[in-house]
Order: C-alpha cells, then sequence, then structure tokens
C-alpha cells in the first residue's frame, strides 16, 4: 500500500491529464469536426460520449445529425424540424441557425418541397436577426425561390424586381457577391436586363473572393458580355485576367481569338 | 494392380507434392509479413500496357524512401470496376488511394460520401517538389491543367476530390511503313482533303498485294470516339450561338435544356454534317465493325490490315510495344473551311484534347492511413515520381517539368482549336444509350443521316428530359450533404480555415443551386 503514495504524483497525474485531454477531444468541436468532415455516424456516436456542455450547441449537432444520418425518412426530418424550431426560440446564433435550417428543410430536404414555407422562415429570420450570418445567407437563398419558382411574381421581369429589392439587405460582402453574381445570370436566364447584368457581375467581380472555376466564369462572363456590347475595352481587361490565371483552360483558344478581333476592331478605328 | 502398389504409388505422389510446395513456399514466394507495418492499397482500371509499368517503378522508388510504408497496386478491370468500386465502399473494405472518373454512370455519388476532399492540401507545396522549380508551389499549381477537369468535374463545387496522373488527348496513329508503300511518301496527311487523297489509293493498293487493306482499323469503340470528334467540330458555332450566359463553353445541363426548348435538334444541318462525315470516314473500315470492340481494331491495325487507327493516348502504349513497324501518332487531319461536305459549318480547327489531365486518384474516407496515403499521391504527382512514371509508362505526365520523352511529345495538347461543349452524343447516358443503340440507321447497310435523324428527333426527348432530371437529382443531393458541413464549419469559424470551408461551401452551394432552379424551371415550362 506505500508504494501507491510514491507512485501517484509521477505517473498517475500524467495519466489522469492524458485522460482529460482525451476527454476535451469529445467537446462538441470534435463532433463538429466530424460533421466537416461528412461524418454524420462517427459524430452521431461521438455525441453520446460528450459530456454535455454547451447543451444548446450540442442540441443543435444533434438535430444536424438527424437531417443527415441513413436512413433518411421524412418522420426523421420531422423530429429535426421539431428540435430546430424549439431551438429557433432563443434569438442567439444558435437560433438563428436553427430557423435558416428549418427552412432548408422545406426547400431541400423533405421529399416534396415547400419553397413557400421556406421563404417564410428566411423572412422571420431576416426580420428577428438581420445581422446574423444566417440570416444574410437565408436572404440570398430568398432570392434565388424569388427569382425562380416562388409563386406571386407574373413576370420575369417582376422576378427580378421582387429578388433586386433584397439586395441592400445582405450586407456580407461574400454573400452579397453571390447574390449578385445569381441575379445576374437570372437576368440573362429570363432575357431581362441583359445588360444590367453586365454591371451585376462587375460589381460581384469588385468585391472579389472567387477561386477555381467559378472565378473563370465570371471572368470571362464579364469579358464575352463587354464584347457583345461592343465595350472592347473592358472586354480586353477581363478576357487577359482569364487568360493570366487559367492557362490550361479549353476557353483559351476562343479567348485569343476574340483578343484578336478586339486588336483588328482597334486597327481599323 | 495390387492395393499396397496403389498406396505406395499415392504416397510417392503426396510426398512429392509436398517436397515441391515447401520448394516453392521457401524459393518464390514473398512473405505473408513485409516487415513494414503500413500498407497502402492504390486502385485503378488502367490496366493496358504502360500505367501498371509506370506505377510500380514509382511504388519502387517510394518504398525505398519509406521502409515504413509497403504500397500494393490492384488493377481492377474496368468491366467490373463500377461493381467492386461499389461493394468495397460500401462494406469499408476499398483501397486508400482509388481511381474515379465522373463519367461512370451509376456512382456518381461517390466522391461526395466516401472521398475525402485534398482541396487544402493541394493550397500548400508538395514536400516531394524541393530541390525543383516548384517546390516553392502550390501542389494544385504544379498540375498542367491546374486540375480544372477535376473542379469542373467536382460533386461539391469549390472542393477538389481528385489528384491526377496524366494527360490524354485524341490521336490519329499511322503505320508509317504501310504509309510509304502506299503512297510512296512517308508524308502525312495534313487536312481531311490530303487523308481522303490517301484513302483513294487504297482500292489500288489492296489488289497489288492480293489482301484487303482498311483505310481505318474499325471498332465501335473507335468508331463513337470519331464521331464525337467530328460532332464536336461541326456543331462548335451552333454551340456558341446558344451561350446566352457568356461563358464561352455550354454545361450538359444548357445543352439538354437548350434541346427541349426547341433550340436545337439532330436534324439540324451543323449535327447532319458531323453524320455524313462520320459515314464517309466509315466506308473506310471494314465491314462489320460496330460488332467489335476496340481490341479488334488494335489487332488489325497491328496485323498491318488497316493504314491507320484513332485512338486514345490512353492505347498508345499498347500499340507501340506491340507493333510490328513504326507507329507514329498525328494530330487527326481535321476538315478545313473550305471542306465540300462540311465546310459551311465550321469555325475553324477543333480542340483535339489535351490541356487537360486525367486519370484521377482520390483518398478514401475508409482508408486507415490517410496521411501516409496522401504522402505517396505527393511523391507520386511530384517531379521525380512522375518523370518515373512517364519514362515507364510511355503515357504523358500530369505535372508541369517533367522531362517528355521524344516519342510522346506529339500526344501533347495545344491550345490551338476552338471547345464549346461536350459532343452531343454525350451529354446524358439515356441520350449516350439511345446514340449507341440506333447508330446502325445510319452507318448499317441501308442507313442514312435523314434516317438516323429522324428517329433521333423522335425518341430524344423523352431521354433528354430523363437525363436532365438525373443531373438535377444528382445537384439536389450534393447541395443536401453540404447543409451539415456548413453548420459544422460555422461552428468551428474561430478556426480560420474552417471559415474559409464555410465561405467556399456557401459560394459553391448558392452557385450550384442557381444552376438547379434553372434546371428545374426549364423542366416545368417544357412539360408538354
Amino acid at each position: 500500500m506505500a508504494v501507491v503514495p510514491r507512485v501517484f504524483p509521477p505517473l498517475i497525474i500524467p495519466l489522469l491529464l492524458l485522460v482529460t485531454l482525451a476527454r476535451a477531444d469529445e467537446t462538441p468541436d470534435a463532433v463538429w469536426r466530424l460533421l466537416a468532415a461528412n461524418l454524420p455516424g462517427e459524430a452521431g456516436v461521438a455525441l453520446k460520449s460528450t459530456p454535455p456542455t454547451e447543451p444548446r450547441a450540442r442540441a443543435l449537432a444533434e438535430a444536424v445529425v438527424l437531417t443527415a444520418r441513413q436512413p433518411l425518412t421524412d418522420e426523421r426530418l420531422l423530429e429535426a424540424e421539431r428540435r430546430f424550431e424549439a431551438l429557433a426560440e432563443v434569438p442567439d446564433e444558435v437560433g438563428a441557425a436553427a430557423l435558416y435550417l428549418t427552412g432548408r428543410l422545406h426547400q431541400l430536404h423533405f421529399s416534396t418541397p415547400d419553397y413557400t414555407e421556406a421563404a417564410r422562415y428566411y423572412r422571420r429570420l431576416a426580420e428577428r436577426q438581420p445581422a446574423s450570418p444566417w440570416a444574410q445567407l437565408g436572404l440570398v437563398k430568398l432570392a434565388l425561390l424569388t427569382l425562380h419558382v416562388l409563386p406571386g411574381p407574373a413576370t420575369p421581369a417582376d422576378r427580378i424586381a421582387a429578388a433586386e429589392v433584397l439586395l441592400p439587405r445582405v450586407t456580407v460582402p461574400p454573400l452579397r457577391r453571390d447574390l449578385l453574381i445569381v441575379l445576374g445570370r437570372a437576368r440573362l436566364f429570363h432575357e431581362v436586363g441583359m445588360e444590367q447584368a453586365r454591371f451585376d457581375l462587375l460589381a460581384a467581380d469588385a468585391i472579389g473572393g472567387l477561386t477555381g472555376l467559378a472565378e473563370a466564369d465570371v471572368l470571362l462572363q464579364i469579358g464575352e458580355l463587354s464584347f457583345r456590347a461592343g465595350d472592347d475595352g473592358r472586354a480586353e481587361e477581363y478576357f487577359r485576367r482569364f487568360l493570366k490565371g487559367n492557362d490550361a483552360d479549353p476557353r483559351v483558344y476562343t479567348v485569343e481569338q476574340r483578343l484578336k478581333v478586339i486588336a483588328a476592331r482597334k486597327g481599323g478605328r | 494392380m495390387s492395393d499396397r502398389a496403389r498406396n505406395r504409388i499415392g504416397f510417392v505422389l503426396f510426398a512429392v507434392g509436398y517436397l515441391c510446395a515447401v520448394t516453392w513456399v521457401f524459393t518464390r514466394s514473398a512473405p505473408l509479413d513485409s516487415g513494414r507495418p503500413v500498407t497502402l492499397r492504390f486502385a485503378h482500371w488502367q490496366i493496358e500496357a504502360g500505367p501498371p509499368d509506370g506505377i510500380a517503378a514509382v511504388i519502387k522508388r517510394y518504398e525505398e524512401l519509406n521502409p515504413r510504408v509497403r504500397v500494393e497496386q490492384q488493377l481492377v478491370p474496368g468491366a467490373v470496376y463500377k461493381q467492386w468500386l461499389r461493394s468495397n465502399l460500401a462494406g469499408g473494405t476499398g483501397a486508400d488511394l482509388i481511381e474515379w472518373g465522373p463519367w461512370l454512370e451509376g456512382v456518381r455519388d461517390v466522391p461526395a460520401r466516401h472521398f475525402v476532399p485534398v482541396t487544402e492540401e493541394l493550397k500548400r507545396p508538395n514536400p516531394y517538389n524541393r530541390g525543383t522549380p516548384l517546390e516553392h508551389a502550390r501542389w494544385e499549381q504544379t498540375f498542367i491543367d491546374g486540375l480544372s477537369g477535376q473542379r469542373i468535374d467536382s460533386p461539391d463545387p469549390g472542393q477538389v476530390y481528385g489528384v491526377t496522373l496524366t494527360e490524354v488527348s485524341l490521336r490519329f496513329f499511322c503505320n508509317r511503313e504501310l504509309l510509304r508503300d502506299i503512297t510512296g511518301t512517308e508524308a502525312v496527311p495534313q487536312t481531311f482533303a490530303e487523308l481522303r487523297r490517301i484513302f483513294e489509293l487504297l482500292p489500288d493498293y489492296s489488289r497489288r498485294v492480293g489482301r484487303p487493306v482498311m483505310g481505318l482499323a474499325g471498332a465501335r469503340d473507335n468508331t463513337h470516339w470519331l464521331l464525337d470528334f467530328l460532332l464536336a467540330g461541326t456543331t462548335m458555332g451552333l454551340n456558341f450561338s446558344m451561350d446566352d450566359y457568356g461563358y464561352l463553353a455550354l454545361y450538359n445541363r444548357q445543352l439538354l435544356a437548350g434541346y427541349l426548348h426547341g433550340r436545337w435538334n439532330f436534324r439540324q444541318p451543323e449535327v447532319g454534317a458531323g453524320f455524313e462525315l462520320l459515314r464517309e470516314v466509315a466506308r473506310h473500315m471494314k465491314p462489320g465493325f460496330m460488332q467489335v470492340t476496340r481490341d479488334e481494331a488494335t489487332r488489325e491495325f497491328l496485323g498491318g490490315d488497316a493504314l491507320f487507327i484513332f485512338a486514345g493516348t490512353w492505347d498508345a502504349t499498347s500499340l507501340r510495344r506491340l507493333a510490328p513497324f513504326t507507329v507514329v501518332a498525328l494530330r487527326f487531319p481535321q476538315p478545313t473551311l473550305d471542306d465540300p461536305v462540311v465546310g459551311r459549318y465550321l469555325i475553324g480547327r477543333s480542340n483535339d484534347g489535351g490541356g487537360i489531365t486525367a486519370m484521377a486518384m482520390h483518398l478514401s474516407r475508409h482508408s486507415r492511413h490517410p496521411a501516409e496515403a496522401l504522402d505517396f499521391l505527393h511523391f507520386l504527382t511530384s517531379v521525380e515520381g512522375m518523370q518515373l512514371f512517364t519514362n515507364a509508362s510511355g503515357w504523358l505526365p500530369s505535372v508541369r517539368e517533367v522531362k517528355i520523352p521524344a516519342e510522346i511529345e506529339s500526344f501533347k495538347g495545344r491550345q490551338d482549336g476552338f471547345a464549346s461543349a461536350n459532343p452531343y452524343t454525350l451529354i446524358g447516358s439515356n441520350v449516350s444509350m439511345l446514340f449507341a443503340r440506333n447508330i446502325h440507321l445510319l452507318l448499317g447497310e441501308r442507313g442514312s443521316v435523314a434516317r438516323f435523324t429522324e428517329e433521333l428527333d423522335r425518341i430524344m426527348p423523352e431521354a433528354v428530359r430523363s437525363d436532365l432530371q438525373t443531373e438535377l437529382r444528382s445537384s439536389l443531393t450534393t447541395l443536401k450533404g453540404q447543409e451539415m458541413r456548413m453548420v459544422a464549419h460555422a461552428n468551428l469559424a474561430a478556426d480560420e480555415r474552417s471559415r474559409r470551408e464555410w465561405l467556399m461551401l456557401e459560394a459553391g452551394q448558392t452557385l450550384s443551386e442557381g444552376f438547379a432552379l434553372e434546371m428545374a424551371r426549364n423542366l416545368a415550362t417544357t412539360q408538354h
């Protein structure tokens, strides 16, 4: 028995520390990391062994896991909706995320989408917590629904006008940028205000932050729409920006041909 | 024979068998335990001559550098690859690194469910490039195309799942000695008009040598590749006329929606011209070519019974290793603007491949050794690894700064042709299936362009609608999966990487959602 106290400090304390560190890794952060890695099953298991800290974040994680674990049925999604709605009663960030996700359930997850109901949740969130990133994102989704599927606007022009109204309320720059892109694209899709589409894309580009294919597409769109509008200076600027970062894109040759036409037009003037 | 004699013979046979087995075990077989604690499995379907040798060369060097790791190459035939993939991933027993391509029907959900995105890793330099000109370049920048194909085909916009090993293109392979015998010169055709003149010499040559020599080795697969290429050329202008968004390209969903809206059809002259050209070329293939596969075309070419073969560079190593003559890889001699059949529909040269890299390897979510698997992928796609792969496989590298052997230099893509969209034969699985099922109406004995296109326009609307619905469903499935990850990253937002991930997921999701809603609207407004 006398041996135990002598061994205790050097051996047991590090062991206890190790155990504590291992437990620390089982906080909601560890669960969020599993969900971020697209592992809802493992996140569900981790949740069971997580100490009951941060109860609202934990409840949000549990409800999110319900929306992603197989088998995914409408009954399970209804249960997730009930939990989200309960969390949404408190107007904090967890509540904002829960309200946003309720809208997403109706827009995307239930076997039969209900766009009107989804829009109602996005509007409610934007009125209650307008500065929350979730509310801001909800406004972008509301604009998308308005542009394409919400009942109400009689003509494509009405759809675009109704979505445009939402633009000043979206103040988070990357979200505003994305709304400008979908708005510009919707103008081209509906063939309404084609010239304005170019200015939407220019405004989106001014905000910046796009990468990869999305950036390449926007640069080309501005270049090509400017080319068609006879704005050769701007077309050339954007075509050259595209070439600088996308030398292996299959569209390079077409862009080079456009630049030759612009050069010829310049020479002709 | 007595029982005793039979027993003796039996015993002797048993003893000999036993001794043979023991000798085999101790002298020939590999040890069950390699002595290396980590075993990685690397699975792909490139069982043509070349790639297995290339990968084996890389593995050999990697194992020298990493004594803890053993890498096993798993060669899975293409015919059973999808089944292998599905069953192994479902059981969590798949390889650590797995080849996958977006054209594999029925397994398009696999990346989002079973592979790990490598987007973040691609932003850092490849550690195996130290001491090379690519030392400080981000891993993604070391690829010839910056992995643009992987970005375009990503099921999760903004994320990159696959890391590629090679660059592919379509080439026109020629039997040089046969060309000299037929034409009296080794000058290869530069235009389609010159190719026509060479084809005209063949009947006379066949009579002289007393056996039929065809212009082009024929098989179903090679014919489809050729059709895709010819059709892409004649419909280039038509595609650009439908480019409402100014992308200078059309995605499949746009072509499908364009068909449903009546903006193009198969009876249009641009489309018919591509079919007409294929009929002309097909006359120089042996009868019955649509009944055989590419192996038969390869045999025909290797046997000296056909002057040319149209194939991908993926077949080049096999052709060169097996041919008893000099194989020259040419770019297909394209028709020019003054061509009597298709000239009026052309706007210039078509892109004949290249520039985009392929053979994409993916890190499995079920890997027991993800760090080691990623490390092997780094080595494989480093300048040293790619040089080993290229030298041993005869395939082009996917990475810059690798010395390309002279004999495969002509495989390299050149950015000197227009590219606008996938050929109309490849815009959806139902569309492709109907093409394949009905092409006898074009190339059969009583076939004609009119018969073929009338039938296509009769049966295609339903197939096109179904393919657009499939695109929409795939898009929605991916969008749903992103919700959970976005909430997770938002809750980890104190971490800079998570904040970036959230923004990237948001942008990708919003832009994709726009496409999905446009598809839904196109389907709704064309419903009769």
